[in-house]
């Protein structure tokens, strides 16, 4: 079918031509107006073009009497700072389920009140998703008999519309089959969100490997943010509740970044929500919260990672029906927030690493500024200097590319005027103990104190000390790498 | 023309939650749910809350009626998936049913892309906005009586409609791998649209587009097609897209700019066959953007669609300023953008077919066409008094330059049998009269390579009248009421 489809597209339009297009049209295009008009062409005439409205005299425009013909949603606004938005947002997805759009919708409606848009947030529930565990086996079972044709799918799911199912096939899609490496690896923080109620229904009765699986998959939310970093929310209260920084549930003793304050002390969400609900505390059976700590010896295979382990009230209530998808949902959009938090601190990450290495692009240059020629010696430069004879010889230019802001003139001066002075020719003898006897260079105007015949031999050796002269920019790299350290 | 270096704008942004949810059939390349993750992407990376959000209206008959025939229409209003038998012979006519083939819902698919292409040319018109973006539109192909490349309804050319209302000069520029065909079609013999195309030229769809396609009667030398072989990547791009506009920008003085950002001309797109980053290819609206001109951007092609958002999210970023990461946020449809999970992509290895010297000359060639405009050489001196000039003694003025003068003058004072086509339909813009556009009754031939033919006869001309006429009646009954309440629901 979609070879099909494509091939008929082909041969009708010339897409053939995805590669290389190798046809003698490169010569017809620039030859000379007298080649072949092309088939296809633009027509001319009353069939085919428009009419132009006239022009609006300037006097005779009304633009505020024009109709907008559409409706605005959303408006921005200066009034509410960014952060106070960002976190306004969070709170409906985490909460209350919204998406980021519901959220604004919600705000501009009370005319970017935040105050209000806050406590209206729980007077609306977003529309919530119609589609049942049973849809969801039945659009897979439809979908492998037929692919993409909605409309066949349609005949087993009759209630659904075509629009709705092809949202929901998009948003299935990429999570079915987890194929990637990248997916492989962020298996281990993940559960695929849409289709984890299905094979959650499935494993009842399916192999311990599955089983072993999905108990990771819905127990991860427990105790995984162990150092509560997300941005701490305002305090912001509903009748139930107050939602308070991070920290441990005082029910279930797990460690978690968003607590509810209580009558019953703070919960976490799932507690929270628990209790909200049914009014009593959930029952835990899972390990105390000291218990939580200890090391776990030899990790069985079928056991849960360290640090998250397997609430069996959850595992009851999961296989009791409607509380399962309570806390499966909460669960989603639990692990919905930690993925957009590892985006943000991505994002975060890469932003300190740019504005670094751009700092670092400042220095480079005033850097360089610095290394520009000058011919006055700091003490600093003469030390150098003299362990660049013991580490070159009297390869002054080595020496000089060392320094960086002398010439190899300089060098050779240097070498004359201060050779009394700092010894040098015994700083010279024992670079020449390690790397044999040196060049004489005919310019120096000093005594020669080599042989002519040595010359030659010697000469040979240089090139091969001379070549790997440590680049003057090493310093910058590592404090490159140190930056870029620091930053991560 | 004046170019001022980026500046925050306002910007609005019109898109239609159900857009994502039609369906062109299985296989088909086409994916309307490329404008949801843009969507989607845009809102987690924090760029919707800084623009103004609009729900288009539906577009109503009446309205696509402005470019489109009656009938065709007509036609797209009452075909669906489950009676298309019966209408065989005009699916044939009217080109549905292999490359566009009838899905469901293709009318309202059709109604929101031009809703939004139609809303924003308004909202431009008001001045109420600077740069207005349609994710939904571009759909470039569309004829007048004619679906072509997966599209029906030419929203770009309703907008432009809409824009010439206030606008005396529209630019219309299209950065798709295709050409431009429908746009520039439809306003291939006006000088009140240049249209300027770059795309893949040579055995490659729709065919059209060639170097010395260059516009006809009135609009001689207002369309402007670059054809380009395979593999153009952001730098060669960039070096024939600045001069180019920069020259079009200078000679043909626009007052309001109209860019397709077709996302197909991207490196591994499943249909195209250039090499552009989404770099490079936002480079394009950056530049478009410094001329601070009212600026509608559109959608278009764009085939491997997580690419397709990620350009067009990045181009909603340059449009309003704001510098987004290359780490993509979470989003509803993340698994889209693995293994990487990056906003920016890289070039592929392929060779680029334009060498240097091709560009060069093209380049060239362009140049000498741009220059036979009429007010090319004496703009500064001709100074346009923005908009104001009545459009009759502005013909005048500029025909005195004009060789074809003496047909063009004829023409307006033959009795003009076709103005009663317009008459009834007055809305809101005055569309009465048409004697500056009798130019295209008689295509010209002219020296010069453009030997267009297909002059009209006029019995068909009659009986596209009486169809109007008869079809205007149920037309009107169409017109919906698309208010829509806002997502959440109480």
């Amino acid at each position: 079918m979609v070879l099909a489809a494509k091939n008929g597209e082909d041969a009708r339009n010339g897409r053939r031509s995805r590669g290389p297009s190798p046809n003698g049209h490169v010569q017809t295009e620039s030859s000379d107006d007298d080649s072949p008009v092309p088939t296809d062409k633009i027509r001319v005439g009353r069939d085919y073009q428009a009419v132009c409205p006239e022009l609006t005299p300037e006097n005779l425009r009304k633009p505020e009497l024009l109709a907008d013909r559409a409706l605005l949603v959303w408006s921005p606004t200066t009034d509410i700072a960014d952060s106070k938005l960002e976190d306004y947002i969070l709170l409906a997805k985490d909460k209350y389920g919204y998406n980021g759009e519901q959220a604004l919708g919600m705000l501009f409606w009370h005319k970017h009140d935040l105050d209000r848009a806050v406590l209206d947030l729980a007077n609306f529930t977003p529309f919530p998703d119609e589609w049942s565990v049973e849809d969801k086996v039945l659009f897979e079972q439809a979908f492998q008999f037929h692919g993409k044709s909605f409309h066949r799918i349609r005949q087993m799911l009759p209630e659904k519309t075509i629009a709705s199912l092809v949202k929901y096939y998009y948003s299935w899609k990429k999570i079915r089959s987890r194929t990637s490496q990248m997916d492989k690896q962020a298996r281990k923080l993940t559960t695929p969100r849409e289709d984890g109620t299905p094979s959650e229904a499935g494993s009842e009765g399916g192999s311990n490997d599955d089983s072993d699986h999905d108990e990771k998959k819905w127990t991860i939310h427990r105790g995984i943010r162990r150092k509560s970093d997300t941005p701490p929310r305002s305090g912001t209260s509903d009748e139930n509740g107050n939602q308070g920084e991070g920290g441990a549930c005082s029910n279930c003793g797990v460690n978690c970044t968003v607590t509810h304050v209580t009558p019953k002390g703070t919960l976490c969400t799932s507690c929270f929500q628990h209790w909200r609900r049914t009014g009593i505390l959930r029952p835990t059976s899972g390990p105390t919260a000291s218990k939580r700590g200890a090391p776990i010896g030899a990790r069985h295979k079928r056991k849960p990672p360290r640090g998250m382990y397997i609430n069996h009230d959850d595992l009851a209530a999961m296989a009791s029906g409607s509380a399962g998808v309570l806390i499966l949902k909460a669960m989603d959009r639990e692990l919905e927030a930690l993925h957009r938090q590892i985006q943000q601190n991505k994002q975060v990450v890469s932003s300190l690493k740019r504005k670094h290495s751009e700092s670092l692009e400042d220095l480079r240059p005033t850097g360089d500024n610095s290394s520009r020629i000058n011919s006055r010696w700091t003490n600093e430069e003469l030390l150098l200097a003299v362990q660049g004879v013991r580490k070159y010889g009297k390869d002054f230019k080595s020496i000089a590319e060392v320094l960086g802001n002398k010439t190899e003139h300089h060098v050779r001066s240097f070498f004359v005027n201060y050779r009394k002075r700092y010894n040098l020719d015994t700083v010279l003898k024992d670079y020449e103990k390690d790397n044999g006897p040196v060049v004489i260079d005919d310019s120096v105007d000093e005594k020669v104190e080599l042989d002519d015949s040595l010359d030659n031999n010697s000469s040979n050796d240089v090139i091969c000390v001379s070549p790997t002269p440590p680049p003057p920019k090493k310093d910058f790299k590592n404090t490159k790498i140190s930056i870029a350290q620091a930053s991560k | 023309m004046a170019m001022q270096p980026h500046s925050k704008k306002r910007v609005c942004y019109y898109y239609d939650s159900d857009i994502g949810n039609y369906y062109y059939g299985q296989g088909h390349p086409m994916k309307p749910h490329r404008i949801r993750m843009t969507h989607n992407l845009l809102l987690n990376y924090g760029l919707y809350r800084k623009m103004e959000i609009y729900r288009p209206h539906k577009a109503t008959a009446e309205e696509m009626t402005k470019f489109h025939s009656d009938d065709y229409i007509k036609f797209l209003r009452s075909i669906r998936p489950d009676n298309m038998s019966e209408y065989n012979k005009q699916m044939q006519r009217f080109n549905v049913g292999e490359d566009c083939p009838v899905f469901d819902g293709l009318y309202e698919f059709c109604q929101l892309s031009a809703g939004g292409s139609v809303a924003a040319a308004v909202k431009l018109n008001k001045q109420a906005s600077e740069i207005c973006i349609n994710w939904g539109g571009g759909l470039h192909h569309a004829k007048k009586s004619e679906a072509s490349g997966f599209c029906y309804v030419n929203d770009i050319v309703l907008g432009i409609l809409e824009l010439l209302k206030y606008h005396q000069r529209v630019l219309y520029i299209d950065i798709d791998v295709h050409h431009g065909d429908g746009v520039e079609e439809a306003f291939y013999t006006t000088d009140r649209v240049m249209t300027v195309s770059f795309h893949k030229y040579g055995e490659y769809f729709p065919g059209t587009g060639d170097l010395r396609d260059i516009g006809a009667g009135k609009g001689k030398y207002y369309a402007v097609n670059i054809p380009l072989r395979d593999g153009m990547d952001d730098e060669s791009y960039e070096s024939i897209f600045v001069p180019i506009i920069s020259k079009v920008m200078e000679t043909f003085q626009p007052s309001a700019v109209v860019l397709q950002c077709g996302a197909d001309s991207l490196t591994g797109d499943r249909l195209g066959c250039f090499n552009l980053t989404v770099r490079g290819h936002g480079k394009c609206v950056e530049f478009v953007k410094k001329y601070n001109l009212p600026f509608m951007m559109v959608g278009g092609g764009g085939y491997t669609i997580r690419n397709v958002s990620r350009a067009w999210t990045y181009e909603t970023s340059v449009a309003l300023g704001v510098e987004i990461a290359n780490e993509l946020p979470y989003n509803d449809y993340f698994e889209y953008f693995g293994p990487d999970f990056k906003l920016h992509i890289s070039p592929s290895n392929m060779a680029n077919q334009n060498t240097p010297e091709y560009l060069e000359k093209i380049k060239t060639r362009l140049f000498e066409n741009l220059r036979m405009l009429p007010h090319a050489p004496g703009v500064q001196v001709q100074a346009i008094p923005e908009d104001a000039i009545h459009e009759d003694s502005d013909n005048e003025d500029k025909v005195d330059k004009d060789e074809r003068l003496p047909q063009k003058e004829l023409d307006k004072r033959i009795a003009p049998e076709n103005d009663f086509s317009d008459s009834e339909d007055e809305g809101e813009g005055g569309r009465r009269d048409q004697r500056s556009y009798k130019g295209r009754k008689r295509p010209r031939l002219e020296k010069g390579g453009d030997s267009k033919d297909g002059g009209l006869d006029d019995k068909s001309l009659k009986d596209e009248l009486k169809s109007d006429k008869d079809d205007k009646e149920d037309l009107k009954s169409s017109i919906e009421d698309n208010k829509k309440e806002v997502g959440v629901a109480p």
